[in-house]
């Protein structure tokens, strides 16, 4: 009795620091203040870091990643872990894409046609999470089955198509000096918050997330919650591939494969930028605005170290460095706000 | 008989687990006239003496109820370490430093997952991408190579048919654990904390213990694999050996563990180990893309998902079912009593 009330009287009283811990708004602070370091170091050292030109650079390398990012956002905070087959993914989606282009097929048929092989793949995996297979060993298997078919389809060759097609707006084009690509990025994380913040659907995500059980028993079931949050990181995926597909006008497998990008493999640096946008992991808190700072966030330090002329080695381990930090003080600042309980 | 019948009634994971592995032999055996020869068991050995590894750490990951996604990662670091070493420092002072690196991480690893209290698979995927960075910065980012090649020659020495040094040290890892798991405590330990782990807390476990034992097996277990990968090509790439995890799980959850941990065993993942490796040898020998080999990993680890995931299903329904029989049973004199009044 005693102690519960002490807990209330904590509760409505709560100082500035104790809201801190509670809201995980730490992670944020830190993040901003890490982002104002950062900042400030790249415009002390790197001469050619404050130019508009390379803000626009940041923005866009951010896209690729940050647009898959936003629909892991939605798995993650939904509780369901992470999408280990984001890249395979959109390796399959890719092949399809590029193959149906190639065939001569339009650039309005060809997009139908792969987003309707990622809400397949999206839902397949969404409705093994949801009947209670693990995130993380259902979409282990899933990567290596969509990758495989991926590789099959394509013969593991590359896939290319001519040059004038009807895509070439969405990987090359631009609008008022943004890419489009990044235009795509900033319209897909205001959407997504939107849909999170003021929609009913956006709500039950947070609730299955924060507490599954009182989920279950006001009567919204994982079950179909995985599936749509799947389709939905599926979708991205499938967004992202279109998009470097229309860029490169070709497509291969191992595009999104730590062998060809050189800053490590794709689902890693997507799970990354969900990790140090300061989401919660375990579901129930965070926003897809967070997931969008975090790319931003990591692109600009990335940015910053190959303005420096850094390898892929620092890189790699700079993303790594952020990652474990992120959850360190993730897991401290929860450990605090248990103790408060 | 009727022993054999209990004892598969009792280990029926394992009854199945074998049945996979002699059913696959047969089938590459009978379509293949090369596949049950001496020299096919010694190239089957020689994988099982790299995945029947992960495999092993992957079980006791997965006993303890975590799962570890660094594995490929710490064992290309391990690779790494040791191949560039070898030539300035002997191949045993690499290999031990390369291990001892490797077990290091997995220790600390454990040490915070406990301390942290946060799940491993959240950990390890920071961690993956550390490593990563790591061996890319201890191999330079090139791909480092040996340029004496008498140790690769001894890895691969022909003994007692079979085997070789690395295949035997392998197995005699397997006993050792097998034995620990078994009949000490602290291998009873990690399967408390995977089957039960608020039971297994309150009856007075010290999280920290199992979770930090586990996790340094599973280092050692992935860097001795690397080390046994990078010596016996005499390359290594700091990009390399990703493909670990999915074939160690696969090996894994065939050999009878249970995602909600707890369940499975060393025999389980050497029976789990062969039929991965029986599988692979055998789609080589049919001239079968690496990719399609990847392809019938990732189906058979969701059929296995699958099954298990219905197979739980069925049991909590039955359970239910069991409980509301139950109440019906105790209800039914009652409501026979209420009916009939007073006498």
């Amino acid at each position: 009795m005693s102690n519960s009330l002490i807990a209330n009287a904590r509760v409505t009283g709560l100082g500035f620091v104790d809201r801190l811990v509670r809201d995980y708004s730490a992670l944020v602070v830190c993040l901003i203040g890490l982002f104002l370091v950062v900042f400030i170091v790249g415009m002390a050292t790197a001469p050619n870091f404050l130019t508009i030109f390379n803000f626009k650079t940041i923005i866009r390398d951010a896209a690729l990643v940050g647009i898959m990012a936003i629909g892991l956002t939605f798995v993650t905070l939904s509780g369901n872990f992470f999408l280990l087959s984001m890249k395979e993914t959109a390796a399959l989606c890719i092949i399809c894409f590029a193959t149906s282009m190639s065939s001569g097929y339009g650039f309005e048929i060809s997009f139908l046609l792969t987003m309707g092989v990622a809400i397949i793949a999206g839902a397949a995996q969404g409705a093994l999470i949801g009947l209670g297979g693990n995130p993380i060993v259902v979409t282990l298997g899933a990567a290596g089955l969509l990758f495989g078919l991926g590789s099959w389809w394509s013969d593991n060759l590359v896939v290319s198509f001519r040059r004038p097609h009807g895509a070439e707006w969405l990987g090359t084009g631009s609008f008022l000096g943004l890419p489009n690509i990044t235009i795509a990025f900033i319209l897909i994380a205001i959407s997504a918050e939107c849909v999170l913040r003021y929609t009913n659907f956006g709500r039950q995500v947070y609730l299955i997330g924060a507490n599954r059980a009182a989920g279950k028993a006001t009567g919204h079931e994982n079950f179909s919650m995985a599936i749509k949050v799947c389709i939905i990181a599926s979708i991205c995926s499938a967004f992202v591939a279109i998009a470097f597909s229309a860029q490169v006008s070709s497509a291969h497998v191992n595009y999104f494969s730590s062998e060809f990008g050189s800053s490590g493999d794709m689902t890693i640096m997507v799970i990354a930028t969900v990790m140090v946008g300061g989401n919660s992991i375990m579901g129930g808190f965070g926003s897809t605005l967070r997931t969008s700072l975090g790319a931003i966030f990591i692109s600009t330090v990335d940015n910053m170290m190959v303005l420096h002329g850094f390898n892929s080695g620092p890189r790699v381990l700079a993303v790594g460095l952020m990652i474990v930090f992120s959850i360190i003080v993730f897991a401290l600042v929860r450990r605090g706000s248990r103790a408060q309980e | 008989m009727s022993r054999i019948k209990n004892w598969v009634v009792e280990n029926h994971d394992l009854a199945f687990a074998i049945l996979l592995a002699v059913c696959v032999y047969c089938y590459f055996a009978f379509t293949n006239d090369l596949f049950a020869t001496h020299r096919t068991t010694f190239a089957v050995m020689e994988r099982f003496a790299v995945l029947g590894l992960v495999g092993l750490a992957l079980t006791l990951c997965i006993i303890a109820g975590e799962i570890d996604l660094s594995i490929g990662s710490n064992a290309a670091l391990a690779a790494v370490i040791v191949v560039r070493f070898t030539d300035s420092l002997g191949a045993v002072t690499a290999l031990l430093i390369a291990v001892a690196i490797s077990t290091t991480i997995g220790i600390i690893q454990g040490y915070f997952i406990a301390y942290l209290r946060v799940r491993a698979i959240v950990l390890t995927v920071g961690t993956l991408m550390l490593l990563r960075g790591v061996a890319l910065f201890a191999a330079e980012e090139k791909t480092v190579m040996l340029t004496d090649f008498r140790v690769p020659d001894f890895i691969t020495t022909k003994m007692f048919g079979y085997f070789s040094p690395a295949s035997i040290l392998v197995i005699f890892m397997f006993i050792l654990v097998g034995i620990f798991m078994n009949y000490t405590r602290f291998g009873r330990e990690i399967y408390a904390i995977g089957g039960a782990r608020k039971e297994a807390l309150a009856a007075g476990v010290n999280l920290k213990r199992p979770m930090i034992i586990v996790f340094a097996i599973s280092g050692l277990c992935a860097g001795l694999g690397g080390v046994i990968i990078g010596l016996r090509s005499g390359t290594a790439q700091a990009l390399g050996l990703q493909y670990l995890l999915l074939a160690g799980t696969v090996a894994a959850f065939i050999g009878g563990v249970s995602i909600l941990g707890g369940k499975g065993g060393v025999i389980g993942a050497a029976i789990g180990t062969l039929t991965v490796n029986f599988l692979n040898t055998g789609l080589v020998f049919n001239v079968t893309p690496a990719f399609m080999v990847q392809l019938y990993l990732g189906v058979l680890l969701m059929v296995v998902i699958m099954f298990q995931t219905g197979s739980r299903i069925f049991d909590e329904n039955q359970r239910r079912r069991q409980i509301i029989s139950d109440v019906d049973a105790r209800r039914g004199p009652l409501l026979a009593r209420r009916q009939t009044g007073p006498p």
